[in-house]
């Protein structure tokens, strides 16, 4: 996928001015990596129960970070 | 159907001996999944603005070619693949906001276009196109990243044996499954090759992973510490690791590492292009390089 331009690493991190050093650049690795993972991985190849119980924690882990970095409301 | 204005261009011809080229597809959107996975979908705003499709379509066969001011990877320059690779374009007005008429979805969870990649192949079919790869333009008013899957092989048929690694895979010369990349029509840059280079890798014979994150290995990304001097044998040739990351610097608690650079002074083109001084003159590693020219080598001798 498109990588993240530095403008836009340093407007995620903007919107948390009262983080603490690395916490928003942690995160944002963490979310980019599970981005990037999703593709990595044959989306229509059969998993087993276990395999497909990560790609649904990822996808969870996937929000959670979504939620964290753009602000957004939980409606959980 | 009876709807529909169906516009196909050649941008290229290809080898035009052959009944089944290389073929590059470049789509105009129909609809949007929103979100991607819901059922739901709306017209894709593409389809009323051919202008900046073409402009989008132009911008990526020259991204392709290398051809871009400054640009330092030409991907489908060399001779003996320059002409064989059939490109066209697939411009579709007035088909419904439906799932069969659907390639790109917004991802729920990012500003991610994603490609919806069982939908392409029927898509194209139905206007009497085969194609390799495949992108779909989306004008979405609110996600703008471009993304890929990679390429589902046929396994069953032929293909180039090579070796990875003391690995036996096959350059397979046909697909099950298309790579597919969704991008944005006002994207620019070296993401249209970028996003090319994922989707002509393989599932099953060697994925090209991004390099800017510490995350899935790939033909071109492995996990070690310390970083060995040998990244690793393709082809009986060994490539050199990447000791530095190409000056950007391996993150501290990363694990994972990648091949020796064409050009040690920029980024990889499968690493973060932008924090290169001039993201056009980014260049691939030894390895990516060699593999995807093999890959396509292969499928154009089909």
């Amino acid at each position: 996928m498109r990588p993240l331009s530095p403008d836009e690493r340093e407007a995620v991190a903007l919107r948390h001015p009262e983080a603490a050093p690395g916490e928003v650049e942690g995160r944002l690795d963490e979310y980019e990596r599970l981005l990037a993972d999703r593709f990595a991985q044959d989306p229509d190849l059969p998993l087993a129960p276990e395999a497909a119980g990560l790609v649904g924690d990822r996808e969870e882990r996937l929000l959670e970070l979504h939620r964290l970095l753009f602000d957004l409301p939980d409606e959980g | 159907m009876a709807d529909e204005q169906v516009s196909i261009a050649v941008i290229k011809d290809g080898n035009t001996a052959k009944p089944d080229p290389f073929t590059v597809c470049i789509i105009a959107n129909p609809a949007l999944e929103a979100p991607w996975g819901s059922g739901q979908f709306l017209p894709d705003q593409i389809v009323g603005a051919r202008g900046a499709f073409d402009s989008c379509a132009a911008h990526i066969v020259d991204c392709l070619y290398g051809s871009l001011p400054g640009q330092g990877e030409m991907l489908l320059a060399p001779p003996d693949i320059r002409d064989e690779v059939r490109i066209v374009t697939l411009f579709v007005a007035g088909a419904g906001a439906d799932d069969s008429n659907s390639l790109v979805g917004q991802d729920a969870v990012s500003n991610i276009l994603v490609p919806r990649r069982a939908a392409f192949a029927p898509f194209m079919n139905r206007h009497g196109i085969v194609a390799d790869i495949a992108y779909a333009v989306s004008s979405s008013a609110s996600h703008a990243r471009a993304s890929a899957w990679f390429t589902s092989d046929d396994d069953g048929r032929s293909g180039v044996a090579f070796q990875l690694d003391g690995i036996q895979l096959f350059h397979r010369h046909f697909c099950l499954v298309p790579g597919t990349i969704a991008i944005h029509v006002d994207e620019r840059s070296l993401t249209a090759l970028h996003e090319f280079q994922h989707a002509l890798s393989s599932y099953s014979n060697g994925k090209i992973v991004d390099l800017y994150v510490d995350g899935s290995l790939g033909v071109n990304k492995k996990r070690a510490r310390p970083i060995p001097p040998a990244f690793g044998t393709y082809r009986a040739t060994q490539h050199a690791s990447d000791p530095m990351r190409d000056g950007l610097g391996y993150p501290a608690g990363w694990g994972t590492f990648h091949c020796g650079l064409h050009l040690p002074s920029s980024p990889a083109v499968m690493d973060n292009y932008f924090q290169g001084a001039s993201p056009l003159a980014c260049q691939n590693d030894t390895v990516t390089r060699q593999f995807l020219l093999d890959r396509l080598r292969a499928k154009v001798s089909r």
